[in-house]
């Protein structure tokens, strides 16, 4: 079995660094793929750098960075409750912008047993809004965005919150 | 023949997974040479690809990991956690199903063995 040294492992951890991979766990999961591969393949005195820049070039299609990319990409996208359907969404929405209209309203009757006409019409009027959300919404037409499926998600984000703001 | 890597992207959570409720625990290399093995050399699941996935499942929590120290490297140990064990189920009954649709579509006719 080839002897894999320190120096091979250092010099393969900053290859990897210098050609785009950052994370550190990916770095150690190729490094001990790679280490494995050279223990199997290659007898002791042969050339362990030749036989890196081989088998690191198969990992890849056109560049070794790609790897950094797929990973941050399924990391950035592995949360499917970021995709909110419409209505999910505009429960969201009504919670937060009416929700504390509504709490203030409730504790507002309990401590003085009833509730002014101010108080009942700020939390109406402020109900609107959400209606006026959802109204810009479902007037969108889908075929709009050819990037939205049929049956929409909106992606809870601040791009597309902003778009509808 | 070796199927072409746009047919295994789709699946490559499932083998995955899979996999790990087979094996109870496994590396990344182990995962490729298994996968070889079993699909007679017809599945090559390339590191590119591989790491990626693994890293996503440990980020979703349905894979768990345990390190073991090699000298200075490092090798990390894949395995099921119970979030994982169902998600396997889900996965695997929803491949089964859609290989099916598949197999009706294309209108194939299913090998009798």
């Amino acid at each position: 079995m080839f002897p894999i040294t320190e120096q091979h492992i250092d010099f393969v951890v900053r290859d990897l660094d210098a050609n785009g991979i950052k994370t550190p766990d990916l770095q150690q999961n190729l490094l001990d793929h790679i280490c494995i591969l050279a223990e199997r393949d290659l007898a002791e005195g042969d050339d362990f750098y030749g036989y890196y820049r081989l088998v690191i070039s198969s990992f890849y299609k056109e560049e070794l960075a790609e790897i950094e990319a797929e990973t941050r990409f399924l990391l950035r996208h592995r949360r499917p409750w970021l995709l909110l359907s419409r209505a999910q969404f505009l429960c969201g929405l009504f919670v937060i912008l009416v929700g504390p209209f509504i709490a203030f309203g409730l504790l507002w009757l309990i401590r003085m047993g009833r509730l002014p006409l101010q108080v009942w019409g700020g939390t109406l009027i402020f109900m609107q809004f959400p209606f006026l959300v959802w109204l810009v919404i479902a007037l969108t037409p889908e075929r709009y965005d050819p990037l939205l499926p049929k049956g929409s998600k909106v992606l809870l984000g601040w791009r597309p919150f902003i778009s509808i703001l | 023949m070796v199927y072409s890597s746009e047919l295994i992207k789709g699946t490559l959570k499932t083998i995955v997974l899979k996999l790990l409720a087979d094996n109870k625990k496994m590396y990344g290399y182990e995962i490729t040479q298994r996968v070889r093995e079993v699909s007679g050399d017809r599945i090559h699941i390339t590191e590119g690809a591989l790491y990626p996935t693994l890293h996503a499942l440990e980020a979703d929590k349905l894979v768990t990991t345990e390190v073991e120290y090699i000298g200075k490297r490092m090798r990390k140990y894949y395995s099921l956690s119970p979030a994982g064990k169902a998600a396997t189920r889900e996965r695997v009954k929803e491949l089964s199903a859609f290989m099916q649709t598949m197999a009706l579509l294309l209108d194939i006719q299913p090998k009798t063995v």
